[in-house]
């Protein structure tokens, strides 16, 4: 060893005269030094502070002339072979290659090796002088920053997270490959509105909200927002969207993470939805048990007042009239029951099967039924119903609907007038509207609106009037998920409008 | 001994407007009861008496669930008429819906709400009534 170093060309200036800055250059600010015979490979050398880079302490530092080669990875020698042939055929080009070296205890070591090539006079050797730096700590955080970054990205694409980036104009910069895939969009999007894909409904919202980011770009603001995929479905996804800021605290970009929502957003509907039909069979049924106690309490009232006074009575005569108020009374009763007894049924009969039936020809049928009392009042008798028209029903339900609202129209004509009744029905989507207009006495809509479909009203002098009619037909087109209103005018006549639902 | 002279009983059963004015008689010792079938023609019959200087009631008894003009109506329009001094109105109902109670209270003409029947404890606390407002006697049974 000592005669190859003999031979070799001093390549440090301070080697001779300043031993310090020798020791400076070899051992503190390079972690080796590498001598290498380019034309005969083998040949080389290396300091002391190689070996201590790899482990090898200052008594045991390998002596045979080859040691040098056993530590460094083959491959990496070859590579820096050709590379350092590359600098000799180029003089200009610098020498920079990274090398593995095994460690004493077997862990590799990264040497960063940067040198130049050197050659005599007569060009007939060549070294290499390579100076070794240990970057095994950088390789190391390099290597961990990317298994780091790699699992970041796993348990981002194995999850179902949107993120998107846009300008502070809306106009996407960013969106990650699940974004792409769910909605079918292709790279294009970059630079386009985000804005347009959102339903329109929703836009307002989602301008909001980007407006809230300006305002405080360092807080989450949350939003549900609708978005049209390429293959047109419609998607809810909740967004979460934060203000992203330049160095100058200026907000440049908005970054947004959302997820779907739509089996949620759809189960929450129906829920709602439940929870509204359901709220109103609650009010219903609250009404009606309101309606039944008050109806039967009358009754029961003057049956205990009847009965105390019949107790209480000093003359016959006295006995007998109360007997006869008593007979009138739990006759008044028993009718109340049948009408109680009526309406309960339309309300157990909720999901009572439906038909389809041609609508004019059950108009037909009631219009024969009534056919007596509309001659005898010589009542103009309208029917404006296409005889394809049909409507799913519950037939009895109908047949009572349209009893009710016709014979209503006859029963209240007004004597001033030649009468008429006007049937008129057509389809709309979802439903089937059915208008039945007279011109008779009418209602007064403004003292009566509340009342006109409740229990035991009666809006004329007619000793015939039960109260329950209206009250029946807006229960029974009700539990056809249907509804009812009307318009009227005292002296000018009342229009009953249905909507038979058709989607149920 | 101070009792009521003329009173209204206004009910569109005629069962039971019968048994109101007989206990309206006997029990209350209204000298004069009225009974009217509806709101209206009491309204009516009240208007014309004020326009002819005539008597108008002390007391009326007032059903609230009747055709054409009902009990809320009949209160609106008492409540416009020029009346020289208040009527007691006592409310008599077979309804026991909490909002019909509550909705009497706004009235200040309604000096009580009665359910239906007009059993011995309800009488009495009539007779109280009529006793605090108007200073009518009764001797306790």
């Amino acid at each position: 060893m000592s005669e190859l170093t003999i031979s070799l060309p001093p390549f440090s200036p301070f080697a001779q005269n300043h031993p310090a800055a020798d020791n400076f250059l070899q051992n503190i600010l390079l972690d080796g030094l590498w001598y290498w015979n380019l034309l005969a490979p083998t040949e080389g050398w290396v300091n002391a502070k190689y070996w201590q880079t790899l482990g090898y302490g200052s008594h045991e530092l390998p002596t045979a002339p080859e040691a040098w080669r056993a530590p460094l990875h083959p491959d990496d020698l070859a590579e820096a072979q050709q590379a350092a042939e590359a600098c000799l055929r180029a003089p200009d080009q610098p020498f920079n290659q990274l090398l593995r070296a095994t460690h004493r205890n077997g862990a590799t070591v990264w040497l960063h090796c940067r040198g130049i090539v050197l050659r005599n006079e007569a060009g007939t050797a060549a070294w290499l002088l390579g100076a070794l730096f240990d970057v095994s700590h950088e390789k190391q955080a390099q290597a961990q920053a990317e298994e780091l970054a790699e699992h970041y990205r796993q348990i981002l694409s194995n999850q179902s997270v949107y993120i998107v980036k846009t300008d502070t104009e809306g106009n996407y910069t960013f969106a990650n490959e699940y974004f792409y895939e769910r909605y079918g969009y292709a790279e294009d999007i970059i630079n386009t509105s985000s804005l347009l894909s959102i339903v329109e409904e929703d836009r307002a919202k989602c301008i909001e909200v980007v407006l809230q980011c300006f305002a405080q770009p360092e807080v989450r603001h949350q939003v549900i927002l609708r978005k049209l995929a390429s293959d047109n479905t419609v998607k809810s996804n909740h967004w979460e969207l934060k203000g992203l800021l330049d160095e100058d605290g200026r907000l440049v970009e908005i970054l947004c993470v959302g997820y779907d929502v739509t089996l949620l957003v759809e189960n929450l509907q129906k829920q709602q939805h439940l929870l509204d039909v359901t709220s109103q069979q609650n009010m219903r049924l609250q009404n009606f048990a309101y309606i039944i106690s008050h109806n039967i309490r009358s009754h029961s009232a003057n049956l205990t007042s009847l009965v105390q006074l019949l107790a209480e009575a000093k003359s016959k005569a006295q006995k007998s009239m109360f007997l006869q108020m008593l007979t009138t009374s739990t006759e008044q009763l028993a009718d109340t029951i049948v009408n109680l007894n009526d309406i309960v049924t339309i309300h157990s009969n909720v999901n009572k099967p439906k038909t389809v039936r041609a609508l004019r020809t059950e108009i037909d049928k009631t219009l024969e039924v009534l056919s007596v009392l509309i001659r005898q009042h010589r009542i103009a008798v309208e029917v404006d119903v296409p005889p394809t028209l049909e409507v799913t029903v519950v037939p009895a339900y109908l047949d009572s609907i349209l009893l009710n609202l016709i014979s209503n129209a006859v029963k209240y004509r007004s004597p001033n007038r030649p009468a008429f009744i006007r049937l008129r029905a057509r389809s709309e989507p979802g439903s089937v509207v059915l208008t039945v207009q007279d011109n008779g006495r009418g209602i007064d809509l403004v003292k009566n609106q509340a009342k006109l479909f409740g229990m035991y009203k009666t809006f004329h002098d007619n000793e015939d009037a039960r109260g329950v009619g209206l009250f029946i037909t807006k229960n029974q087109v009700e539990a056809m998920l249907g509804t009812i209103s009307v318009e009227s005018q005292v002296e000018v006549g009342t229009t009953f409008t249905i909507h038979f639902n058709e989607n149920a | 001994m101070k009792t009521p002279k003329l009173a209204y009983v206004v009910e569109d059963d005629r069962i039971t407007a019968a048994i109101t004015e007989l206990i309206a008689k006997k029990n209350l010792r209204c000298r004069t009861v009225k009974t009217f079938d509806n709101g209206q023609l009491a309204f009516d019959q009240l208007t014309a008496t004020l326009q002819a200087g005539g008597d108008v009631p002390d007391l009326i008894l007032l059903d609230l669930n009747m055709p054409l003009m009902d009990g809320w109506e009949f209160l609106d329009a008492l409540g416009s008429l020029p009346l020289t001094r208040p009527v007691c109105v006592f409310v008599l109902t077979s309804s026991i819906h909490p909002d019909d109670m509550a909705k009497a209270t706004h009235y200040d003409q309604v000096k009580g709400y009665f359910s239906k029947p007009l059993d011995k404890p309800n009488v009495a606390r009539m007779q109280g009534l009529l006793q605090e407002v108007g200073g009518y006697q009764y001797q306790a049974h």
